[in-house]
């Protein structure tokens, strides 16, 4: 049978794609700044040209999203392979954005809400690629691999588990259904809060570990092997908490860039259409 | 409190009979029939008589004129010998249609388009007027018995008269698949009214092991048929002249390990210690043994190591059409020493080999071959312990390696590998994949991981499709050409037994709704009715696998894990 992985040819290796792209993509800003320096060296106006080649890339770069929803599409190229040309097209339209306003700060209300849009978008762009080669290595470091929808499903099993050995375990000693009902309660059946889902951390399941392994000297033998269950069940808590938290950031991201993405295309447009209909009888 | 152990009965071979209702009574007339009748029951052990055989190895099956008994393609255990009546070998091709299987053909540009507004808005949903009989006019189905038949309703519309070989009374069929697990080469149906003693290959290969007459049989018709092609197809022996060829044939030992059933207990054999698992595979060679003939892997994989403490280090793994020991036999041939076997030789889950005696190698084909072929000399130093050198396994790190072996990923030919250090867990590739099948994505992204690599739950196209044993309609078939193991929904029953039989849990049974999104029940107007689902590679879509074309980061790939050289590619990238 024949593979399918025309990308996993031995040559192929992603540094050595990345140095091929990052040389294409300085050579076309290159390329461009030639052409805007030969413009204005015969004094004609660069502006149109930087604003269409500006504007197409923007509209090439939406299309990443188009193309994802037809991944059934023959001779398209691959997802992969467009979100690469997303990548480098995106870097450069930092030089492009550069070249047409010709290095100086917008000043009309237009252009400066324009500039906001579309520096928010492009910055976005560049954490964006950051998180997604950071993140999915800590999603990794995590024993459990966790489907972002099922997680509250999860946090439902976990906590009707911990409920159970509780109960369990009040029956001789109430030691250990006082500290549920105080410390775990919450824990268990409630998502984390915004500030840990900014900046996950194992603190909170240090300090409750800690806290259950310091009961040891009140519990029996019994409702010991009681509460290294529940010690159980609060790092898989964590661990679920954490994957909503790092999944939900990468979620969060891509919903906000593609979100304002689609208001910087609409910007634009508008910018252009007044551009020329105010040219008059510029060159 | 002190804990007892439970307490239970030994289990025996033939706990669980092939046919519970085939009696004492059954198994005294079959012994009268031939080839029975010819063999010396004293042959056969006190365990495993041959009386015990009939009873418990075989089913005695009826078939009526014009049901298909095995077809093309198919993958079996069981040979056939016909009891009474009269069968019709097929030496023309039948159409996969009349098998039960849905030739796939790539969507037009139009319909791969289409897909954007006409995928149902419900799950599983099928157009009830084509959600259960057979396709194709040729053929019909009943039940018999609680087993499902597919007929010929005019043989020789399907089989014209010249085109066919009868089979009667006393001769044996389906052996070579059988005992080799090679897809079936024809299509076999009933001619008359007629009655198949079907014998599982453990019961088959007793009686070649207690009976020479049958043994010589089965094997000289395998040698005349299939073995001379098959040595051929080695790039070793490719050049060597005919009269080599013949006279290696005669030689070749043929010899299985492991058992067919593999899949059975795999559940349970995954979850012992790896030492003890490696331990308990059965040994093909063993280090530091004499070397007694040149081995090739006819069917299976086999896992290589070497010794280390009191365990077992795997070096690499071998599948079909691979060799072991040439090194040795170069070495001893060139050196006049006695170097045993370097490494050690296991089988995982089966395999069936090929054994070249030492002294035909020698004689045949060492002096004959391209020195190019011939792997190097061992040095001198070190002599047992000197490790092997297995290009393919060199940068395959090899906990991977033991994970990939340990766990039978290696059976995948077209194995989902997800990096999870490069997954953003976006599950684009699941809606892709749901974008091509109707709204229904057909694998999980969920499976068992190995540091940061995921084998996800989607059908690997396995190299020993298990779950195509027992199919009883063929609605589970495997392309010739792309080798992609398929579901013909039509013909799918909803019996659960390829389901039941992957050992990877990559089938699903789904309930199945109508347009509307009700469900489509049976008669009884209370049982749903299931069918087989499972990932078709995207056959009838002209884009290939829509997972992967989808995946925005290389994290996911569709790899041959039948052999290390794809995943050494994506793990070096």
């Amino acid at each position: 049978m024949n593979s399918n992985t025309s990308k996993t040819e031995k040559s192929f290796t992603f540094a050595g794609r990345r140095k091929k792209y990052a040389l294409i993509t300085v050579a076309v800003v290159l390329l461009m700044a030639a052409v805007v320096w030969l413009l204005q060296s015969r004094l004609l106006n660069s502006s149109f040209f930087t604003g269409y080649v500006f504007i197409g890339s923007l509209f090439f770069l939406a299309g990443l999203n188009l193309r994802k929803r037809l991944s059934f599409l023959p001779k398209i190229g691959s997802a992969s392979f467009w979100m690469q040309l997303h990548i480098y097209v995106g870097l450069s339209t930092f030089a492009m954005f550069a070249m047409h306003v010709k290095w100086r700060i917008p000043d009309g209300g237009l252009e400066i809400f324009l500039s906001c849009l579309y520096f928010f978008v492009a910055l976005s762009g560049v954490y964006g690629l950051y998180v997604t080669k950071i993140l999915p290595k800590r999603l990794t470091a995590v024993n459990e691999e966790i489907i972002f929808e099922r997680i509250p499903a999860f946090r439902q099993k976990l906590a009707a588990q911990a409920r159970a050995i509780v109960l369990e375990a009040c029956e001789t000693s109430e030691v250990l259904a006082k500290f549920y009902s105080n410390r775990l309660i919450y824990f268990f059946e409630r998502p984390r809060s915004l500030a840990y889902m900014v900046s996950p951390s194992g603190s909170k399941r240090r300090q409750l570990v800690g806290e259950i392994e310091a009961l040891d000297r009140f519990l029996g033998e019994d409702q010991r092997a009681a509460s290294r269950k529940l010690a159980g069940l609060v790092r898989q808590k964590d661990d679920l908490d954490f994957h909503r938290a790092i999944q939900g950031r990468l979620k969060i991201w891509l919903f906000a860039h593609i979100g304002v993405t689609y208001s910087l295309l609409i910007v634009a447009v508008v910018h252009g259409v007044m551009a020329h209909a105010f040219s008059g009888a510029t060159p | 409190m002190p804990q007892s152990p439970t307490i239970i009965e030994k289990p025996q071979r033939w706990d669980q009979p092939l046919d519970p209702q085939l009696n004492d009574d059954i198994a005294s007339r079959l012994i009268q029939l031939e080839p029975f009748a010819l063999m010396d029951e004293s042959a056969f052990s006190k365990n495993v008589p041959l009386r015990g055989i009939l009873k418990n190895d075989c089913r005695l099956i009826e078939f009526n004129k014009g049901d298909i008994i095995v077809r093309e393609g198919d993958y079996g255990s069981s040979a056939f010998l016909i009891v009474e009546g009269e069968a019709l070998v097929s030496l023309k091709k039948i159409p996969q249609s009349v098998l039960g299987r849905d030739p796939v053909e790539p969507k037009s540009f139009m319909e791969t388009i289409a897909q954007l507004w006409s995928n149902s808005k419900h799950s599983e949903a099928r157009n009830f007027e084509t959600g259960g009989a057979p396709k194709d006019d040729a053929i019909g189905e009943r039940v018999d018995d609680g087993q499902t038949r597919i007929f010929l309703h005019d043989i020789p519309r399907v089989i014209p008269a010249g085109q066919s070989v009868k089979l009667h009374k006393g001769e044996i069929f389906g052996e070579i698949s059988a005992l080799t697990r090679t897809p079936r080469s024809a299509t076999v149906v009933a001619n008359t009214t007629t009655y198949i003693l079907e014998i599982r290959w453990q019961g088959f290969r007793e009686l070649l092991k207690r009976n020479d007459a049958m043994r010589l049989h089965i094997e000289s018709q395998y040698r005349e048929n299939s073995l001379r092609s098959h040595l051929r197809e080695i790039e070793l022996l490719k050049d060597l002249p005919q009269d080599s060829i013949d006279t290696i044939s005669a030689l070749t030992v043929f010899e299985s390990y492991g058992s067919f059933e593999w899949n059975q207990n795999f559940q349970s054999t995954k979850q012992k210690d790896i030492a003890a698992r490696v331990l308990s595979e059965p040994v093909i060679a063993q280090q530091g043994e004499y070397v007694d003939g040149l081995i090739l892997i006819r069917n299976g994989f086999a896992r290589l190591s070497r010794s280390r403490g009191d365990g077992q280090q795997t070096i690499a793994y071998l599948g079909k059409g691979q060799a072991f020991g040439l090194r040795e036999l170069n070495h001893n041939w060139q050196t006049s020493q006695q170097r045993p076997w370097a490494l050690s030789l296991r089988a995982v889950g089966y395999v069936d080999i090929l054994k070249i005696p030492t002294s035909a190698v020698e004689q045949f084909v060492l002096p004959n071959v391209n020195s190019a072929l011939l792997p190097p000399l061992f040095p001198e130093a070190d002599m047992i312990s000197n490790r092997r050198k297995v290009s393919r396994a060199q940068s395959l790190d090899q906990n991977l390696m033991e994970f990939l072996v340990g766990r039978r990923y290696i059976n995948g030919s077209q194995a989902m590998v997800i990096d999870l250090d490069r997954c953003t867990r976006c599950d684009d590739c699941v809606r892709a994949c749901a974008s091509t099948h109707d709204n229904n994505p057909r694998f999980v992204r969920h499976g068992e991981k190995h540091d940061h690599w995921m084998i996800a739950n989607a059908c690997m196209h396995c190299m020993d499709p298990v779950c195509m044993i027992g199919c009883p309609t063929g609605a589970i078939g495997r392309s010739e050409e792309t080798g992609i193991v398929s579901i013909n929904d039509g013909t799918c029953v909803g019996c659960s037994t390829c389901a039941n039989s992957c050992p990877y849990d990559n089938i699903r049974m789904v309930e199945i709704n109508n347009a509307k999104g009700l469900p489509i029940l049976a008669a009884d107007h209370e049982t749903p009715i299931l069918k087989a689902t499972k990932c078709d590679l995207c056959a009838d879509q002209a884009s290939g696998p829509a997972c992967q074309n989808a995946c925005p980061h290389d994290a996911l790939v569709r790899i041959d894990l039948s052999t290390p050289d794809d995943m050494i590619s994506v793990a070096n990238r």
